[in-house]
């Protein structure tokens, strides 16, 4: 009785004191009125937490957070990142009852222990928009708060005429409601060469030193540049004034005038003919094409070179190589990847013939990425198994390899967070990734043959993010493609369309880096806003030319090998020395291994064994094979490996390697690609046994290794080493070998 | 006498339309998933090429229920009633697919992983005839919370004078705590600890000068109430007070950073604390000095409590492990591992025979401490309701647990919903704090009120709740005094 009573007693007493606490606790509270003008958090927070640099790939923002806090990276997901600061660990991060205490603005003054350092300070914009936002209790905005759609730079350039000269890049930010702000104050900066120009917080843009680099705001999720350009002195500059041949002279010369850069001059015809056959033919020039070509006196001599060698197969099947490269083609035994070698061949000779008949470039590539079918009948869906040597299609990967391939982009970023760089978004992203989420792979009739088949009936990619499904969609578009069949066939139409840009400049660029070395945008697969053409108009125009062409690679090649930059000098001189970018002086270049071996073969006339292929076959016409599984780098023959042929591991253009190493010396100078090759020919026998004097062997050996003339200096030396004893061939063939031993053999000069 | 009457108006009004019954439980399912009837066959397409009887990989053999249940060379692969435990269901549900079973393939049906499950979850049945490892007697004498509190319920009597600092707005309740003896609630303030009564007797607010109260905990004999918290990554302790007097008892822990765990032990001679340093330290309350510290969690210590009888100390972390710990001798006992997220309270039944865990991942478990089986576990248990249109996860963390006298258990959630559970884990009641609408409610638009706390009165008739705007609230259990 008792115990009841005093229970019912509690009872009443607590539920007063559910209004008394509330009253109590509450007195406090009549000083927190919402205030009207409350900073709202994505308009307002966010670019606090980007501009100090919480978010950033190094701090809070990378995947797994920093110290236990995890924020999105440069802000991609606003609501989680709100519900991580305040509702995460309440009170902590944020304390709206006392806002000053709050970890949040504690840590970023550097009051307590932070990893990252003090960021601002307490009379500074950014404390003070978080700690009015934490003073208003720290809401969630309540309604849509306009998005930020772009942000623009007010110049697209800025020439320095002095060392320390400076100016101020203002950012100014566009709004869905039409609206604009100056985010100056919120923008993070960098520059892409600060050796060149510096760019301060405050975007204060400094000159440093002559060349031409851009500086970069960045700002929500956009990235914008500008070209920042220092000019060396005036004094002592006059612009030569060269011919130009065709539109790319006139762009370059252009650029290069604007630099205060003087060209190079023009290569010799001997120089010319190397180059050019090394470029188009992947060989050196036979010695009756040397002596032909010098015979010719007509001034378009040049011109009519580069035709005869386009016409030739030689320059199909070197594009085929490169293609089978980028395309990863590797024959596999019973491979688990439906990469059997009969695939292979199938592949590689499909596009060897749109090579050799020139089917447009556009056409080659809508027809493999629409293709279905059987690897072992139909080439082009080959696409489908070699491109990812993996046992079944991950859409993810492969959109990935898709767009760095056709499209010189790098989405993958945009996987887990926007692309930090770029424009692309994570909805870019899946949406791309859609596009490849039904290809699969079915037995057909044989154990080595697979049927690539499109199953609608697969769901698109999920947004990481909210698990949102995104169907599949084209970069850089807001809707999907639609329809409910394979969308491939509408990926395959926008992607070779001649409006899209994206994809002639790609292949332009690409053929301008394979015939001059570097791209416009180099490398050439990693387009991106922050690795801007170094020549925009050139790359505007060299794309645009491709389109006209109608996507043929010929023409564009034609017209490059004409341009006088083409033709230029390797040999710098005072003014361009220093020059790397701007296609001044002809690039220095070891030759491509299967070039290399090509050209010992041709030089030697000794053959060379590939694995798998008959006697004779050129190395340009080799592609990987092997005993089984076809994933991880795989050479083809170990030449192909010491002297950097693409593994056919990635998609990667980087993957073909030109640097010289010390193994790749050693290999020419005691390894049996040259070695057995210089008496197995009998070179050197049967010019004793046709030519009168050692003058005559000498120089011919010269004109068969280096397609030039021994120097008088050389000559003497030469003559010098062979003695009394003119026909003896130990000599002739150290002559012979030191040859196919020199740095001039081995470059592209 | 007139305020009386309105809070019994109050009252009543509360109990009309807060008190939301509970949904009606699972009725138990007539025909039984078995192995023979409704696994078997899946196994035996999927799984027999390479476990059945031709071939053993990893030692494995699905053909019949006895090779089955007997496990491979890496031990058992399923266990009963443990689906998060099963091995089988770990590698048919992986997102790898290299680390997925049957290999290179698509994963099984969703409807078969989900027969697999339901199969191990309910305790493995070979055929229609077999029958489950007897349930567990979860049974609860409230008989072994009584201790020697002799004497009356320790209240408040002659509190210093002290003015709690003004704040901003008011102080979210990151503490709360119900006296175990006596009608009487600690709550969390700004430097500061509310005692809170009846309006007509208020306690007043003892000082907290170390920072936030995160913690608060009456000892069994309600006369020592502990404060532990401090300011974030400037200091922490855990402070004792004497409830009546509201002196200072004594203070431990030197931390840099504040206190997020802690508890008193029942015979009030140590205290254990824990909070990012990721180590557990347990200090003599007689002179201060370091016990033993106890290294094996591996983030942040969220959450402690010493079993009612004095003999063990659970300790939660921020990824969701949990140990159990000899309390005198600091050696480890168990680990309990359920939770896949940070665990945020561990809270004793009063005989001392289970302990329950929540955490951010939505789970309720009731650990039978004997063995660490986790005797009832709920997950989703405050399911959050999700927007039209919306995908993707949404937080359903379970923020607080406390048991009351009678072993029913209350819960809160980022659902923003207080749960009333019987001591056999089925849902009794719930409260909605949206629903509750005291004098001053100050959330600014855009923020969302979560109730961060809930405690039961000591006599079981009232569960209070507190949320992050400062707000207290209480509603009646319904439950009858237990009759003496």
């Amino acid at each position: 009785m008792h115990n009841a009573l005093r229970s019912r007693t509690w009872l009443l007493l607590w539920i007063a004191v559910a209004t008394l606490a509330s009253g109590l606790l509450t007195a406090a509270g009549a000083a927190a009125s919402e205030s009207a003008d409350a900073p709202s958090f994505r308009r307002d927070v966010m670019p606090v937490l980007f501009r100090a640099g919480c978010n950033a790939g190094t701090c809070h923002g990378s995947a797994r957070g920093k110290d236990g806090f995890m924020l999105s990276l440069f802000g991609y997901d606003p609501k989680g990142d709100y519900a991580r600061i305040v509702n995460d660990i309440p009170g902590r991060r944020v304390n709206a009852a006392v806002p000053e205490q709050s970890l949040l603005l504690l840590k970023a003054l550097g009051a307590v222990p932070h990893t990252g350092g003090k960021l601002f300070d307490k009379d500074s914009d950014l404390y003070k928009t978080l700690f009015r936002w934490i003073e208003a209790g720290a809401p969630d905005d309540a309604e849509a708060v306009p998005q930020v759609v772009g942000i623009t730079l007010p110049k697209e350039s800025v020439v320095f005429k002095k060392i320390g000269g400076h100016g101020v890049a203002r950012v100014t930010a566009q709004f869905s409601d039409g609206t604009s702000r100056d985010v100056t104050s919120l923008a993070r900066f960098f520059s892409n060469n600060p050796s060149v120009a510096t760019i301060d917080a405050d975007g204060k843009v400094t000159a440093v030193a002559p060349g031409d680099t851009n500086v970069f705001a960045r700002y929500s999720r956009f990235t914008v540049g500008s070209e920042a350009i220092v000019l060396p002195p005036e004094e002592g500059f006059t612009w030569p004034n060269p011919p130009a041949n065709n539109f790319i002279d006139t762009l370059v010369f252009d650029r290069l005038q604007q630099l205060r850069i003087i060209p190079s001059d023009l290569c010799d015809d001997e120089t010319f003919l190397r180059r050019i056959t090394l470029d188009l033919a992947a060989r050196p020039p036979s010695i009756e094409e040397y002596h032909a070509f010098m015979a010719d006196t007509k001034p378009d001599k040049r011109a009519k070179k580069i035709d005869e060698l386009l016409a030739a197969d030689a320059f199909a099947d070197l594009w085929a190589t490169i293609w089978s490269e980028h395309l990863r083609i590797i024959g596999g035994n019973y491979a688990p990847q439906a990469t059997h070698v009969k695939a292979a061949d199938v592949f590689q000779e499909w596009i060897r013939a749109q090579m050799r008949s020139g089917r447009p470039l556009n056409e080659f590539v809508a027809d493999m990425v629409a293709s279905s079918g059987s690897n072992l009948s139909n080439g082009p869906a080959n696409l489908y198994t070699m491109m990812l040597h993996q046992v079944r299609v991950e859409p993810k990967p492969l959109a990935a390899d898709f767009s760095q391939l056709f499209l010189g982009v790098q989405i993958q970023c945009a996987e887990c967070h926007n692309h930090p760089f770029d424009r692309w978004t994570m909805d870019d992203y899946y949406g791309f990734v859609s596009f490849f989420t039904g290809i699969k792979r079915k037995n057909g009739i044989e154990p080595r043959e697979r049927r690539i088949y499109f199953d609608t009936s697969v769901e698109p990619a999920k947004h990481l993010v909210d698990g949102r499904p995104m169907p599949a969609k084209v970069l850089g578009s807001v809707e999907p493609v639609g329809g409910d069949g394979d969308p491939r066939k509408a990926l395959a139409a926008w992607l070779t369309s001649p409006n899209n840009e994206m994809f002639s400049r790609n292949l332009a660029n690409r053929i301008w880096a394979q015939l001059l070395g570097r791209g416009v945008i180099d490398p050439v697969d990693d387009i991106r806003v922050s690795n801007p053409p170094v020549n925009a108009p050139l790359l505007d125009a060299l794309s645009k030319r491709l389109v006209e062409v109608k996507f043929d690679l010929r023409s564009l090649v034609r017209e490059i090998c004409n341009s006088r930059i083409y033709q230029l000098s390797s040999r710098p001189n005072a003014s361009n020395a220093r020059d790397t970018r701007q296609f001044s002086h002809r690039h220095l270049e070891r030759l491509r291994a299967d070039t290399l071996i090509d050209s010992v073969v041709a030089v030697t006339g000794v053959p060379r064994k590939f694995e798998g292929f008959l006697t004779g076959t050129r190395a340009i016409d080799v592609y990987p094979k092997t005993s089984g599984d076809t994933a991880g780098p795989h050479y083809g023959d170990p030449f192909f490996h010491t002297f950097g042929r693409a593994s056919r591991a990635t998609v990667a253009a980087a993957e073909t390697k030109l640097e010289p190493t010390l193994s790749q010396a050693l290999h020419l100078a005691v390894g049996d690609s040259v070695r057995d090759r210089l008496t197995a020919g009998g070179v050197v026998k049967k010019l004793i046994e046709t030519k009168s004097t050692p003058e005559d062997i000498i120089d011919e050996l010269f004109i068969r290794t280096l397609s030039r003339r021994p120097t008088t200096e050389e000559m003497t030396g030469m003559r010098e080493l062979v003695g009394d004893d003119v026909k003896d061939q130990a000599v002739y063939e150290d002559i012979f070998w030191s040859l196919l031993n020199s740095t001039e053999f081995l470059f592209n000069y | 006498m007139q305020a009386s009457l309105r809070f019994l108006i109050v009252a009543s009004t509360f109990m009309a339309c807060v008190a939301v019954p509970s949904m009606p439980a699972a009725a138990d399912d007539p025909k039984p998933v078995t192995f023979d009837d409704n696994v078997a066959g899946i196994l035996k397409k999927n799984c027999l090429q390479c476990h059945g009887e031709a071939k053993q990989e990893a030692g494995l053999n699905f053909a019949t229920y006895a090779s089955l249940v007997k496990g491979g060379s890496g031990g058992v692969v399923v266990v009963a009633g443990r689906s998060s435990a099963s091995r089988l269901l770990e590698v048919i549900t992986a997102e790898d697919p290299d680390a997925r079973m049957p290999p290179d393939n698509d994963a099984l049906p969703a409807d078969q992983i989900a027969m697999i499950k339901t199969w191990i979850d309910t305790g493995i049945r070979e055929n229609s005839g077999s029958s489950v490892a007897a349930a567990r007697t979860l049974g609860f004498k409230p008989a072994a919370a009584t201790q020697a509190n002799d004497g009356p319920p320790p209240v408040p009597a002659n509190l210093p004078d002290f003015k709690p600092r003004k704040t901003h707005r008011p102080y979210p309740v990151l503490a709360l705590a119900a006296s175990p003896r006596a009608p009487l609630a600690a709550v969390a303030s700004y430097e500061a600890i509310e005692l809170m009564a009846s309006k007509d007797k208020s306690y007043g607010a003892i000082a907290f000068p170390e920072g936030e109260p995160l913690v608060l905990k009456f000892s069994p004999s309600g006369r020592v109430l502990l404060a532990a918290g401090g300011k974030p990554v400037q200091n922490g302790a855990a402070v004792l007070f004497d409830v009546t007097t509201g002196k200072r008892l004594s203070s431990v822990g030197d931390e840099t950073d504040a206190v997020l765990a802690a508890d008193i032990s029942p015979d009030e001679r140590q205290v254990a604390i824990g909070g990012s340093g990721k180590v557990v330290k347990i200090f003599s309350t007689e002179d201060g000095k370091l016990l033993h510290t106890l290294a094996k969690h591996t983030d942040w210590i969220t959450a402690l409590a010493f079993s009612p009888d004095g003999k063990l100390l659970a300790t939660g972390d921020r990824i969701g492990n949990i140990h159990l710990w000899d309390a005198k001798s600091g050696g480890i006992v168990l680990p309990l591992s359920e939770h896949k997220g940070a665990i945020r309270t561990l809270s004793w039944r009063s005989d001392s025979g289970l302990v329950v865990s929540c955490g951010e991942d939505g789970l309720i478990v009731w650990w039978d401490v004997k063995d660490g089986w986790p005797a009832i576990s709920k997950p989703n248990a405050h399911p959050p309701s999700r927007p039209a249109g919306s995908y993707g996860k949404i937080a359903s963390g379970v923020l607080d647990a406390a048991f009351g006298p009678k072993g029913e258990l209350a819960t809160c959630g980022r659902d923003g919903i207080i749960r009333l559970w019987a001591d056999d884990g089925k849902e009794l009641k719930k409260f909605a704090i949206a629903d509750d609408k005291p004098v001053d409610r100050a959330a600014p638009k855009g923020v969302t009120v979560l109730p961060t706390r809930v405690a039961i009165s000591a006599d079981g008739s009232v569960v209070l709740a507190g949320d992050s705007a400062g707000q207290l609230h209480a509603w009646p259990t319904g439950a009858a005094a237990p009759a003496k």
